[in-house]
């Protein structure tokens, strides 16, 4: 979830960063050869970087670069609690879930051993904001957005999302959601998000969507039929599915009655706005992509979310 | 300081005083001006010589993103020049409607007979819980929990509606404690006087009871009522699209703040015309007051 369309922008900003990062490599002694970088996940989500880092280089650099040398500081929305399957029992530091498992990934490859990656919270409100940032990144299924990436820093993708919809299993939506009967429901969204936006541009619904300060807000307004229903990331749409959204029997109510086709929007780590270890992150998520581990990360973790069936807007 | 003057001169002069005692009115008034410009100047100061006062102004006081958010436009921007309208007449029809129940509510807890002492104690434990919970949590239950309970019509609404319900359900409680300190705080010769002249128990009421308990709660009233146009921003967890939530979109959608700044500026323009409103009746009793005491 969590907002905007990136589309296929070129990460400029991102591209500013590598090369100031290179400025500094250079001056290193051990400068060695800066190698293309290959196009990790899709090409319309990364960043056309010309050269970056080495794994070797960011190994001896990157303790220099951390928030606290040393060690890898990390963040994620702890404050409001972290879920399957990116975390499991809102423990990241037992390196289980997708995005945990990611970011010791991420850790090995720059040469940090588990024990030097520490936690800390960062509410998903406050991670976008411009200024200082307590962690080195924040991992919280934050999506790379270009009017974002303004006030922050993303690393490219480990991850590519499409939003999907949810509704009641009682709704006549569940039979009757072809595009032009799609615009006749009433949504709700969470503020900011992505979902919303594509409820917007590509839903297009005759009545305004709702909108709520947080997905709770949106999910229950759907659980009381105040909503017909709600756009959200497929991932976040098969855990309130299958999870989130009971009623009194515990019995789920809601269903997933499909995936959009993707917009190119994808979850990237969230730095400082021009973070010198943007690039030696990305380096590290490039080779974990070219030796598998990504693949492998989410056929373990996120495999049920391929299950989701395909609809149009 | 217009309604400063009016107060009768020979009247005893308390702490407001103290300035003109020793100061011309030109030289305070010289001295206000100067200090405000020196205040604000240093606001000002800090927001451009801070080492992210660039930032900070583009963040907040960007004039095209204010403008943007102030009329909304076709991309995404909420418009918050029309979210404030729901605010204000949510804020009008809810003050009407708190100001009637809350004077029924502060009417029973003030009535003595041993029949309504259920009526009473119900009154009170009311008031009790009201004042007690915050105003979100009265709204998620009320904004959701009446459409959950499934009863017909009542859990039809539109969101707004719940907005509205639960603001009064609170506010009643408020008020109501406020119009029983009013009531209270008739002088208990007066009701003597008024049986005495044979008037029944609610036109005592009705004539000489409520007239000058009001009176004496309007200031502490329209304090409530400048807190309850604020609290129209809340109903926005319900999914209701006024200023405050038009202006977070805007701000999700760019991540600008310049809208949350439109916002507050028109809530200025509602609350600060009440808030001078309320200043100058405080005066104006005040003066009267001193008159009486005189």
């Amino acid at each position: 979830m969590r907002e905007r369309v990136a589309g296929g922008v070129v990460h400029s900003e991102i591209i500013n960063l590598l090369k100031g990062c290179i400025v500094r490599i250079i001056r290193l002694p051990l400068a060695g050869a800066l190698v293309a970088t290959v196009l990790v996940l899709t090409p319309a989500s990364n960043a056309l970087a010309t050269s970056a880092p080495t794994l070797a280089q960011c190994q001896s650099t990157i303790n220099s670069l951390e928030y606290h040398p040393g060690t890898l500081t990390a963040a994620t929305d702890l404050t409001n609690g972290v879920y399957e399957p990116w975390f499991v029992n809102n423990k990241p530091s037992n390196g289980q879930g997708y995005e945990a498992a990611v970011v010791y990934g991420v850790a090995k490859e720059l040469g940090i051993t588990a024990s030097h990656v520490n936690w800390v919270a960062e509410p998903f409100d406050a991670s976008y904001t411009p200024g200082f940032k307590h962690f080195d990144f924040d991992i919280n299924e934050i999506s790379y957005t270009a009017e974002r990436a303004k006030a922050v820093s993303f690393s490219t993708s480990y991850y590519n999302v499409t939003q999907s919809i949810v509704t009641l299993k009682t709704s006549k939506m569940v039979k009757a959601h072809s595009p032009s009967e799609l615009k006749t429901y009433l949504y709700g969204d969470q503020i900011g998000t992505t979902g919303l936006s594509y409820i917007q541009n590509y839903i297009k619904p005759t009545r305004a969507a709702r909108v709520y300060p947080t997905l709770q807000g949106a999910l229950t307004a759907l659980a009381v039929g105040q909503i017909d229903a709600v756009v959200l990331d497929t991932p976040d749409g098969q855990y309130a599915a299958s999870a989130e959204v009971t009623n009194a029997q515990k019995k789920l109510i809601a269903t997933q009655i499909g995936q959009f086709p993707s917009t190119g929007e994808h979850y990237g780590m969230l730095f400082a706005k021009n973070s010198k270890m943007v690039a030696c992150v990305n380096t590290a998520i490039q080779a974990l992509a070219a030796n598998g581990t990504l693949a492998a990360l989410q056929k373990k973790w996120l495999s049920i979310y391929n299950a989701v069936p395909s609809i149009r807007p | 300081m217009s309604q400063r003057t009016d107060a009768p001169s020979s009247a005893p002069q308390l702490f407001s005083s103290r300035r003109r005692l020793h100061l011309s009115p030109r030289y305070s008034r010289v001295a206000s001006l100067a200090s405000t410009v020196v205040v604000l100047g240093l606001f000002v100061a800090a927001t451009f010589f801070a080492p992210g006062g660039v930032q900070f102004r583009h963040f907040f006081f960007d004039p095209h993103q204010m403008w943007a958010s102030l009329l909304g436009n076709n991309r995404g921007l909420a418009s918050v020049g029309k979210g404030i309208w729901t605010n204000i007449w949510m804020f009008c029809l809810c003050e009407v409607l708190v100001l009637i129940l809350g004077l029924l509510l502060a009417w029973v807890r003030i009535t003595t007979s041993a029949i309504l002492a259920p009526l009473r104690m119900l009154a009170t434990v009311y008031t009790d819980v009201f004042r007690g919970i915050p105003i979100l949590l009265v709204f998620i239950i009320v904004g959701f929990g009446l459409s959950e309970l499934n009863i017909g019509w009542i859990s039809q609404q539109n969101p707004p509606f719940y907005g509205c319900m639960a603001i009064t359900i609170t506010y009643t409680a408020y008020v109501a404690e406020v119009y029983r300190a009013g009531l209270h705080s008739v002088p208990n010769g007066q009701i003597l006087a008024a049986r005495s002249l044979g008037l029944s128990e609610a036109t005592t009421m009705r004539r000489v009871i409520l007239p000058q308990a009001i009176r004496t709660v309007i200031p502490p009233l329209l304090n409530d009522f400048i807190s309850m146009q604020k609290d129209t921003a809340l109903v926005s967890i319900l999914g209701i699209t006024e200023a405050v939530q038009s202006a977070q979109i805007n701000a999700a959608q760019s991540f600008n703040d310049s809208g949350l700044v439109v916002a507050a500026l028109l809530f200025l323009c509602m609350t600060i015309p009440l808030t001078r409103f309320t200043d100058g009746l405080i005066d104006r009793d005040r003066a009267r007051r001193l008159v009486a005491a005189r």
